[in-house]
């Protein structure tokens, strides 16, 4: 029976966003951080057993897994007030706790070489399930632990749960900035053909999109790992909402998942919130918001680009679309102004959508936790799949390219198993990923049904000219 | 004794002939020349003084041929009087009961006792009978010395007696029996001074009211067949012997004599026909009684001289209107044949047009109050217990069925609530006409609160009467009916919680709590692919329980009343019966029907909230969640193979491109179906109930909870196109199968293609050649299936069918919202169709339709 969600957090990205999740979803279910339901929270309407079980001593504890090859960021949750709400048999540290060095083929061979210590505590938690569901993960694919483990764990996942739904919070890295990890796009692309062939659905965050809304929209001029972390813990809670609050429709990932993904190569999926405040505008924007907050303007805002968790750049051709629409509307909500946005939409062309199918705004009105009081009247949460997604992919196919091409930083890869004999991996992960972008780019058109991928052929060189080729086109 | 009756009478009509022939031997006597008679008559008429002499003559002739007989007459009227001073001593000496009308004049001052002047009267009865007897021997003598005249007149007087109504006879104390015709003759009373006939006419007149007859004021026959008022009205014949100003003003008093005796008359005919007209009848009597009083009274001025015609006339004359009014009141009642609440409706609207009339209105009124006493005795009974005791049917409310609290039949409620108690039109007075309805339901109300096994203890002390000079009785009424509403309400609401057990129905029944619908679908889809005769009941009986403890279903306190069960018939069928209106559908055998298209729930209530959730309620409950969880089924199948459809993601990108086609099929249908669930779910069935939800914070009374969910259901079924004018249900049920099929489709051939895949894969990886390759891929793909048949031409085959099914049905909704702009179907449409992607080939759909 579809029911329970584990979810996985690796590396320190995956582990700081998880922290955020669970906090969140402690204060919608009135549980104390230590694990004990507040006295205030016993109506019993909620379903706290998707993402908690309840030990003999009646504490729920999250059905969660953590995972990192250095201690830091876990020692901080096991330090905090929330240290007794977690099991720790689920939390695991690498004994030797010198991390992945932010490197791909390093996170994958420990990987390798710690799965029957890591599978033991994941098959426990899955046996442990009535009817599990499926597993989340929440990782960042620039690193090495959340990228290079978290790839190995996908891939293996698959294979001994084949029938179980997979979705990752993948965090992208920062565009707008030098990062400070070199080999950041040869750990991109290896971590993005893992996603792309084991992965059922992938939620894009991208990090140049989320430091973007807090400082446009939130006003926050050098935001906080902690205050990103929190605005994808909003986006993983309001996106579970309609699990933990039963109604007619959407009460499994799966058919949240489902519609949303036509084809199993387009399964990345980019988000969008609206209304967005911080603590420090509660009060001026609290009124306001009040007042104006409509299902309309929801739904509005939710199709415009800054409210976008994805920063996919000027569209000049205009012709990429959405091949579909989940919009998760939370609030004082009356069915029939539903319609009549949806109307409004449509008649307006607000929204541009795929020739080659049906395909159409799916709205789930949800109740959120009465227990955490609402800023706005309405909130809306969109979890759309759209063909410019692609672009995070063309760009990430540029730096990798030009890296590529001069060879550099690849001894560290070498020293690997994976990369001991050549570094084929790394080039078919480029295939891999060149071949999802002209997907994307088939999508937009009406003869996407009889779209086929142009293969390169020959050396490395001719291909490095085909992917010239290619990018200009996209361009 | 009847046939002494009989011999008397036949004795008094043979006597006035001889007195006739008596009369004209007289004039002949008198007269012996005719010329001379014809002067006479010529002088006279010149010479006043004269005719009068004449005259003086005439009479003093006639006593002194008669004078035998005149003794005897004297004697006899003598006797009389002598017994009426008695009665009117009695009369004086028991004076309690005030007269109600007529109060002026002499009369007043002396009254008396309805039982007391019963009594005097059966006195005077049986003297007279007495005296009867005495005749009876002279009679005989008399026919003895006639015998040639008998046997002529005998056979007439027998047909004449036999033709009178045994009905004005059996009840009466009197109605102008012939007693004694023969007091004074004919000749006698013209030959009288004025006064002495005023005052022999008077005593006779006295006696022609209470219906005794007399010589000089004969009641003329009973003519059978008269119609109209005519046959309540007596005329008479008065002698024409009697001085003309007398005889004008006695004709102008006869008929109170008519009114009187046709009031007896009906009182007669309507008895026992009734409370109502019991207690008319009683009212009636009193009148009755009254009106003797008045005649007493009467009597007694005439036994001290002081009565003159003039002045009884004068007396009478309000009386006589008040009497007329209530005769022909009366009289129209009884020929109309009116009955029970007709009769207060009837007398209630005269009043209205007596206005110029006080004292005849202030009757009526007295009398529509005593007569509709039963009737509001039956109506306090029933408003404030919920109780009828109505022995000869008159009451407006009819208990069609007696049901004790311990034998509630199985589907009894199904029409509890319209069959048990219904009104009958015909006994509604006007003057509860505006509140029957309400009457009605406070009755029920207090019937249903009973029947929960609580005491009703009536708040206010009610002793209920109809005053047609006031409203109260109104007042009364909604008092009753607020209490007896306010109270079942809270038993139904409060006590019994009947919006928990509604909530409940929706959780289960309309998929409100998706979470318990998901598990349950789980557990018993094994059980319920299979064909129904091999469902085993049990089974999913033990699952469902199963997942109730176990999902958040857990919490509900009335998870326990929902149960599984196993239809005969799919809905298609049932929706297709409902429409023929097939009596004996249920014998047909069942055609390959899986469990999932027989399965539905049902929800076990007990009463009152049975009252609501009865068996009608519940059987559109289960026809919205048959449609429901076949499309949530549906969807489930589609979702089970697009996960198993993702293994694609790990094809090389050259083989996914093979099946994209199919995967694209497959999510076309999703939307379709996600779509029409959503339609159902979310824009009728929340919207709708949230519309009943308020609603039903205001509601007032049961019958509006009653009309408010029936709105509810009705409304769902209408717009989730399960009513009898829709066929979309059927295509509903098509798409369905179709995607069905489809999904069986892709899981056989699954195993198949995946093989073919990662064997290809691991080819691709051994740098096998392409054509090689590709040599080895489509055999792999084709052989399973069959030779001539492609997976590629099945998927385009499965396409063809599903797009002609969702476009016949998107232009089904269009049609019916032409005919229907007020539905919300074309909403579904909008979804389906929200990109336009279809609308293409609806339009050429459209053409080729036209073209046909």
């Amino acid at each position: 029976m579809p029911s329970e969600i584990i979810t996985l957090q690796l590396g320190q990205c995956g582990n700081q966003i998880g922290f955020e999740f669970w906090k969140r979803l402690c204060l919608e279910h009135g549980i104390s951080p230590s694990g004990v339901l507040e006295d205030f929270a016993n109506d019993g309407l909620d379903r706290k057993d998707v993402f908690f079980y309840q030990a003999d001593d009646d504490h729920y504890i999250p059905r969660a897994v953590l995972l990192d090859l250095e201690p830091r960021v876990i020692n901080t949750i096991m330090g905090s007030v929330y240290s007794k709400l977690y099991n720790p048999e689920n939390v695991y540290l690498s004994k030797h706790g010198g991390g992945a060095g932010n490197n791909w083929a390093s996170g994958y061979s420990q990987g390798e070489k710690l799965q029957e210590e890591v599978f033991d505590i994941i098959d426990r938690e899955a046996d442990g399930s009535d009817s599990l569901e499926g597993f989340i993960l929440c990782h960042s694919i620039a690193g090495g632990t959340g990228s290079g483990m978290g790839s190995f764990i996908m891939e293996r996942l698959a294979d001994r749960y084949p029938k179980k739904l997979i979705q990752t919070f993948s965090v992208f890295p920062n565009q707008d900035e030098i990062s400070d990890v070199v080999v950041q796009p040869y750990n991109s692309m290896l971590t993005l053909k893992r996603l792309t062939t084991a992965a059922d659905s992938v939620v894009v965050l991208d990090n140049t999109a989320l430091n973007r809304i807090a400082c446009d929209r939130l006003h926050i001029q050098n935001p906080s790992f902690s205050q990103i972390n929190n605005l994808v813990s909003t986006i993983m809670s309001v996106s579970t909402t309609t699990l933990r609050y039963p109604s007619y429709m959407n009460n499994n990932l799966i058919g949240l998942t489902a519609p949303l993904i036509p084809t199993p190569q387009l399964h990345f999926l980019m988000t969008g919130y609206t209304p967005l405040t911080s603590d420090s505008d509660i009060h001026t924007q609290q009124l306001v918001n009040v007042r104006k907050t409509t299902v309309l303007d929801v739904m509005r805002r939710l199709l415009q680009p800054k409210n976008m968790m994805v920063s996919t750049g000027p569209d000049k051709s205009n012709h990429h679309c959405y091949i579909s629409i989940l919009n998760i509307i939370q609030g004082e909500v009356d069915p029939t102004q539903v319609h009549k946005s949806l109307q409004r939409i449509r008649d307006r062309k607000m929204a541009q959508f795929i020739p080659w199918g049906p395909t159409s705004i799916q709205v789930a009105l949800s109740r959120s936790s009465p227990y955490v009081q609402s800023n706005h009247r309405v909130s809306g949460l969109m979890l759309a799949n759209h063909t410019s997604i692609c672009s995070l992919f063309e760009r990430a196919l540029n730096q990798y390219d030009k890296l590529r091409k001069r060879g550099a930083f690849l001894d560290q890869f070498r020293r690997e198993d994976i990369f001991k004999d050549d570094l084929n991996e790394l080039d078919e992960s480029r295939e891999t990923v060149d071949c999802l972008v002209q997907e994307y780019e088939a999508a937009t058109r009406e003869d996407y049904m009889q779209f086929s991928v142009k293969r390169g052929n020959g050396p490395v060189d001719s291909k490095s000219e085909d992917s010239r080729s290619v990018t200009s086109a996209g361009s | 004794m009847y046939a002494l009756l009989v011999f008397v009478e036949r004795y008094s009509e043979c006597k006035p002939v001889s007195e006739s022939s008596s009369s004209t031997s007289l004039s002949a006597m008198g007269l012996p020349h005719g010329n001379k008679t014809s002067d006479v008559n010529s002088a006279a008429g010149s010479v006043p003084t004269t005719l009068a002499i004449a005259s003086t003559s005439t009479i003093l002739t006639t006593s002194q041929n008669v004078s035998g007989s005149t003794r005897l007459s004297l004697t006899q009227s003598q006797d009389f009087p002598t017994s009426t001073p008695v009665n009117c001593k009695k009369a004086t000496e028991s004076d309690t009961t005030p007269v109600v009308f007529v109060r002026r004049g002499p009369m007043d001052r002396n009254r008396g006792a309805g039982k007391d002047e019963r009594n005097d009267l059966s006195v005077i009865k049986e003297r007279v009978l007495n005296a009867v007897s005495d005749q009876s021997l002279s009679g005989y003598r008399s026919v003895t010395n006639k015998t040639g005249n008998s046997p002529k007149s005998m056979p007439n007087d027998l047909v004449t007696l036999t033709d009178v109504p045994d009905e004005y006879r059996t009840h009466l104390l009197w109605e102008y029996y012939k007693v004694d015709g023969d007091k004074v003759p004919r000749a006698e009373i013209a030959a009288m001074p004025l006064l002495s006939q005023e005052s022999m006419l008077l005593d006779e007149l006295l006696h022609c009211l209470t219906g005794i007859r007399e010589s000089l004021l004969v009641p003329q026959k009973p003519i059978i067949s008269a119609v109209g008022l005519a046959k309540y009205d007596t005329d008479f014949d008065i002698h024409t012997h009697l001085d003309r100003s007398l005889t004008h003003q006695v004709r102008e008093i006869l008929p109170l004599a008519s009114y009187f005796m046709g009031v007896q008359k009906i009182i007669a005919a309507t008895d026992g026909l009734g409370q109502v007209m019991n207690s008319l009848n009683e009212a009636l009597q009193e009148l009755t009684h009254d009106f003797y009083l008045i005649i007493v009274q009467a009597e007694q001025e005439l036994r001290h001289n002081r009565l003159t015609l003039q002045k009884l006339l004068y007396y009478l004359q309000p009386t006589m209107w008040v009497m007329h009014e209530v005769w022909s009141s009366l009289v129209i009642i009884q020929l109309s044949d009116s009955r029970d609440a007709e009769v207060l409706t009837y007398l209630h609207e005269r009043i209205k047009r007596l206005e110029g009339n006080k004292d005849a209105q202030q009757l009526i009124i007295g009398l529509v109050r005593k007569a509709a006493k039963p009737y509001m005795r039956m109506l306090q009974m029933w408003i404030q217990k919920g109780v009828i005791v109505d022995r000869h049917r008159e009451f407006l409310v009819v208990d069609n069925e007696v049901i004790h609290r311990d034998e509630l039949p199985e589907h009894y409620s199904d029409d509890y609530w319209e069959r048990r108690y219904t009104l009958r039109d015909e006994q509604i007075p006007s003057f509860l006409a505006k509140y029957s309805d309400k009457i009605l339901r406070t009755g029920k109300y207090l019937n249903v609160i009973r029947q929960c096994g609580k005491r009703v203890m009536p708040t206010q002390e009610m002793n209920l009467e109809f005053d047609p000079t006031s409203e109260r009785h109104v007042s009364v009424i909604n008092d009753a009916y607020y209490f007896a509403a306010r109270m079942l309400l809270d038993v139904l609401l409060t006590e019994n919680d009947l919006m928990g057990h509604l909530q409940s129905v929706k959780r289960y029944l309309l998929l409100n709590q998706g979470d318990f619908t998901m598990q349950f679908m789980d557990a018993c889809e094994d059980e319920l692919t299979k064909n129904v005769d091999h469902v085993l009941p049990m089974t999913l009986e033990n699952l469902l329980g199963l997942t109730l403890r176990i999902s958040s279903a857990r919490n509900d306190p009335y998870k326990d009343d929902l149960h599984c069960e196993l239809l005969p018939y799919d809905l298609v069928t049932q929706m297709s019966k409902i429409m023929k209106k097939e009596e004996n559908w249920q014998a047909q055998p069942r055609l390959d029907l899986s469990g999932l298209e027989c399965f539905a729930f049902t929800y076990e209530v007990k009463w009152p909230c049975s009252l609501v959730l009865n068996h009608i309620s519940i059987s559109k409950y289960q026809m919205l969640f048959r449609q429901l969880f076949y499309c949530k089924h549906v969807e489930r199948q589609l979702c089970k193979i697009w996960k198993e459809n993702s293994i694609a993601r790990q094809f090389e990108p050259q083989a996914a491109s093979l099946y994209r086609a199919a995967f694209t099929l497959r999510q076309r249908m999703m939307n379709a179906i996600q779509n029409l669930e959503y339609y159902m779910m979310i824009e009728i069935i929340e919207p709708n109930w949230h519309i009943f939800i308020e609603k039903m914070k205001t509601v007032e009374n049961v019958d509006n909870v009653l009309r408010l969910h029936q709105d509810f259901l009705d409304s769902c079924l209408k717009n989730c196109m399960l009513t009898e004018s829709s066929h979309l249900n059927r295509s509903i049920f098509k798409l369905c199968k179709i995607c069905l099929k489809y999904c069986e489709f892709i899981q056989i051939t699954q195993r198949y293609f995946q093989d073919a895949e990662l064997r290809s894969m691991v080819r691709d990886s051994a740098d096998s050649s392409e054509s090689e390759q590709e040599s080895l891929h489509c055999p792999q793909i084709e052989t399973p299936l069959d030779p001539t048949d492609t997976f590629s031409e099945r998927v385009r085959r499965f396409d063809l069918e599903f797009t002609q099914l969702l476009i016949s049905f998107l232009k089904q909704i269009n049609s019916m919202a032409k005919k229907n702009t007020a539905d919300c179907f074309m909403n579904l449409v909008h979804r389906i169709n929200f990109n336009a992607f279809y609308t293409d080939q609806m339009d050429k759909m459209c053409v080729e339709d036209a073209i046909g």
